[in-house]
């Protein structure tokens, strides 16, 4: 009986100190390649076509896909991807590029292709969100809200293919933006042999579920809150990528992300904690890459609205705020001034910092002068959700508050729910708005009409109601030419035309950062088109921290 | 015995029909359209007609209660407000892992929780006792989500030990069959089957002994105390006056006397154990019901809600009932009692 008793003490001794074994040394996959991102959301399609949030973009464009063009942000130029050359007619109406020959669609198990890359599928992608007859328009809910918002649907009059290796596109309007729209990460080139397929089978559907391109990666599994799988593209036409699989793993928490980064269970993951980015910069593990995202938080008057319909007045609200201090309480220095509404990677920005200048003594001689010699109330309206420029609005509202209060002005915080809020800021309900812009594409234009023309007032998405027919001329001028020289010129004037009347006063624009494990080796920073993973791999052969990886970007891919 | 387990039975399917009763309910509770909360089909989409007639809308209660039954019992749960995915085919691959984790921290617990107690008990008021009914106090009065994060801060971040999310590295690319990881690598035709479970059995160790850790210490006490009771018996002193040696006197008259009064218990750890599972599974991401569940809650999706209630509330209340019964044909006297009644 005794020793029966003490059977089940060693039974239970021993099974405590197997697990305890198992427990030490982690178990991996032999021979496996493979790269683990963690991501902050369910993608809501596998079409980048079909959303506008980055999250998805990520995950799917890049991976799975590959666009006609693609900017290079160092070079600031565009360079070619599947198509190899282009030419523009002088009049800037027809676009014509040449295709690049024998590019290859993925080969998976729900689909076997029997040609390769063709103009075909050059037209039957764009068709699909430019016809409203073609069969795929309305699958899955048929908005396709980057087009719509850049439009593009407008702007392309026809598009043909005069030879399988030729398309040409007609615009409505010479558009200097058209290419940069052209290289955004949402003009991806889906298969019609495909498309054609699911048609015959009767599930069109399955076209943005089960996704086939021409990227690096091909799909092989999506699970709903826990992981997206991929692998290896082995005939890509830019040459195999360097890992075998990629997997996407789901966790919206960002503190989770950073555990899970720590403790390995993921090798790359964005927006890590802004309260802990300098925690991570210092320890030898990790690395972290940054870079400057082009978008802008600013503080939108209702110029539609005494006394803000009066520039002096705009201009010493201007000057009331400190918006270094900002920059440090709100993003943790995580972002830099923004001294005009463009972010300063573009090529057309111009600096503007003594229009913008923290100057409260000036600010209450502009007041005087505007006849507010004893200031006046407001209100200040901060945007209840956080967006990738601006973490809290409703902090940033209370700095200003005190830095109002200083020259005399008495400002008032208002936040609603924020599908209310949108709805009473498009009928104009507000005094000023604390939000912001995040660029869909690369072209300055993205900042300008789309903002602050009267042609936004009307679409509403110009939160200062300002209407300016000079500016409008300016900012239209600078689309109907190519000539970069002329265009600079073009927005140098629009943005101190912006710095004298001061509709909007640019805040800050947010630095975007990304953590990696130390053995993670080809990783650039992030860009605006989403994470390029395709010669991102781990170096699994040195346990130990790793000295070096890539941190600028060069721009290439091997 | 039959009429005990037909008694039970009664009891059963009383209460699973008040339980029914207030799932179907749900869907009339809820605020917005009830055919729309019971199936998950919108106005505006074209089934939306057939699936009201389907689920006898434009009949009484009655029928539509007799209907609501025939879609559960034919696993038509109605699909998902989210995403419009089957609720029925996303618990068939959730409930399985939820199952995993809780049947195997139960079991941890059970294997641990008496002969710790019995422990304890024998060296009454002893420096043995003392450490374990300190630890046992310890961990009743700890949160289980910070006793997570503690664990996790302690055993994944700083020493290393083990992975913090998920069942299994996704590397391993193990087909999603049943839900359950180990059946899954154990159905998996991979050459690493071994290192996989291994993988695998790293994920699962923490969530599982941190999920055990409230029944565990509930059977501690409950078998402790129950023991140092029995131990006060007459009957042992007899016993050990017969000239029996201390191992027949505990394996033949003390386990089994403390176990009777801590068997009822065991239903009572478990539905502890249930209500933790769901917060362990948000901590380690652990696809299971948990997570689902409580952004369904958050997202307003009243048919995964009305499915995941209901199953959840009858599996505590199948255990409950096998415990009762088991309780009663293990030990004659209970059977006595409850037949005397």
């Amino acid at each position: 009986m005794h020793k029966q008793f003490n059977k089940v003490l060693k039974t239970i001794v021993g099974g405590l100190l197997a697990t305890s074994l198992i427990a030490c040394s982690p178990a991996l996959p032999p021979n496996s390649s493979g790269v683990l991102y963690c991501s902050e959301g369910n993608p809501e399609s596998f079409n980048p076509q079909m959303v506008t949030s980055a999250t998805t973009l990520d995950m799917t464009s890049l991976q799975l896909y590959d666009t006609l063009i693609e900017y290079n942000e160092q070079q600031q130029e565009f360079r070619p991807a599947l198509a190899t050359e282009w030419k523009v007619t002088s009049d800037g109406r027809v676009y014509t590029f040449s295709l690049r020959e024998n590019v290859q669609f993925h080969q998976t198990p729900y689909f076997s292709p029997t040609r390769s890359f063709t103009a075909d599928d050059v037209i039957f992608s764009f068709q699909r969100w430019l016809d409203p007859e073609h069969p795929y328009h309305f699958v899955s809910g048929g908005h396709y809200p980057f087009f719509r918002a850049t439009k593009l649907d407008q702007l392309i009059q026809r598009i043909s293919a005069p030879t399988p290796y030729t398309v040409r596109i007609e615009l409505r309007e010479p558009d200097s933006s058209f290419m940069s729209t052209l290289s955004s990460s949402f003009a991806v080139i889906l298969s019609a042999e495909y498309g054609q397929q699911l048609l015959l089978a009767h599930e069109p559907h399955r076209i943005d579920q089960q996704p086939i391109g021409t990227g690096p990666f091909k799909f092989r599994d999506f699970r709903q809150d826990v992981s997206v799988n991929y692998l290896r593209h082995d005939t890509y036409w830019r040459g195999p990528a360097a890992s075998e699989s990629l997997v996407f793993r789901i966790t919206p928490s960002d503190h989770k992300r950073m555990l899970m980064l720590l403790t390995g269970d993921c090798d790359i993951s964005p927006y890590p904690p802004a309260r802990d980015i300098a925690w991570l910069k210092q320890r030898d593990d990790v690395n972290v890459q940054q870079s400057l995202s082009p978008n802008t938080a600013f503080w939108a008057f209702n110029t539609e609205r005494p006394p803000f319909n009066q520039p002096l007045v705009r201009q010493a609200l201007a000057h009331a705020i400190n918006r270094e201090a900002l920059i440090r309480s709100v993003y943790y220095d995580h972002a830099v001034i923004a001294e005009s509404i463009l972010p300063d990677t573009s090529w057309a920005h111009v600096a503007l910092p003594e229009a913008y200048s923290y100057d409260p003594v000036k600010a209450r001689n502009l007041l005087t002068a505007a006849g507010f010699p004893n200031g006046f109330s407001m209100d200040i309206w901060a945007l209840p959700v956080q967006r990738s420029y601006n973490p809290s609005a409703r902090m940033m509202a209370e700095k200003m508050q005190a830095d109002l209060a200083f020259v005399g002005i008495r400002a008032n915080i208002v936040s609603y729910e924020w599908r209310s809020f949108r709805r009473r800021l498009a009928q104009g309900e507000h005094d000023s708005v604390l939000i912001g812009w995040s660029a869909d594409h690369s072209d300055p234009d993205n900042f300008f009409r789309p903002l602050l023309t009267c042609a936004a007032k009307r679409s509403v998405n110009n939160r200062a109601l300002w209407c300016h027919e000079g500016f409008d001329q300016l900012v239209t001028a600078a689309i109907r030419t190519t000539e970069i020289s002329e265009r600079q010129r073009l927005y140098r004037a629009a943005q101190q035309l912006l710095a004298e009347e001061v509709p909007v006063l640019p805040l800050a624009h947010s630095i975007r950062y990304q953590v990696s494990r130390k053995n993670v080796q080809g990783i650039l920073p992030p860009t605006f088109g989403g994470i390029r993973l395709h010669p991102v791999y781990i170096d699994r052969s040195e346990p130990g921290p790793v000295t070096s990886t890539v941190t600028e970007n060069t721009g290439g891919v091997p | 015995m039959i009429r005990i387990i037909l008694r039970q039975f009664t009891v059963l399917a009383l209460t699973l029909f008040v339980l029914t009763v207030l799932a179907f309910s749900l869907a009339f509770w809820f605020p917005g359209n009830a055919i729309t909360n019971a199936s998950g089909v919108l106005v505006t989409d074209i089934h939306y007609q057939a699936v009201a007639t389907a689920r006898a809308f434009d009949k009484n209660i009655i029928s539509q209660y007799l209907a609501y039954m025939a879609h559960f019992f034919a696993f038509d749960w109605g699909v998902s407000l989210q995403d419009g995915a089957s609720v029925w085919q996303e618990f068939k691959l959730r409930f399985p892992a939820t199952l995993e984790l809780s049947l195997l921290a139960m079991a941890l617990a059970l294997l641990l929780g008496p002969p710790l107690g019995i422990l304890a008990a024998m060296h009454h008021n002893k420096p043995i006792d003392q450490i374990i009914t300190f630890f046992s106090l310890s961990g009743y009065s700890i949160p289980v989500f910070w006793m997570a994060q503690l664990s996790i801060l302690i055993f994944a971040v700083a020493l290393g030990w083990v992975p913090i999310a998920g069942q299994v590295n996704p590397l391993f690319d193990i087909p999603l069959v049943s839900g359950s990881i180990l059946v899954d690598i154990w159905l998996a035709e991979q050459p690493y089957r071994g290192i996989a479970l291994l993988n695998a059995l790293q994920h699962m160790i923490l969530p599982v002994i941190v999920l055990a850790t409230v029944p565990l210490v509930l059977l501690i006490r409950l078998t402790r105390n129950a023991c140092v009771d029995v131990l006060r018996l007459n009957f042992v002193k007899g016993a050990y006056a017969r000239g029996l040696s201390t191992p027949e006197v505990l394996f033949k008259h003390v386990i089994p006397n403390t176990m009777q009064e801590v068997t009822l218990h065991i239903s009572t750890a478990f539905s502890l154990l249930i209500t933790n599972t769901l917060i362990i599974e948000m901590i380690f991401s652990w696809p299971g019901l948990g997570r689902w569940l409580v952004r369904s809650i958050y997202e307003r999706d009243y048919p995964v809600i009305q499915g995941v209630l209901l199953l959840l509330a009858s599996l505590i209340l199948l255990v409950n009932v096998a415990t009762t019964i088991f309780h009663a044909w293990r030990f004659p006297r209970v059977r006595r009692e409850l037949n005397a009644t």
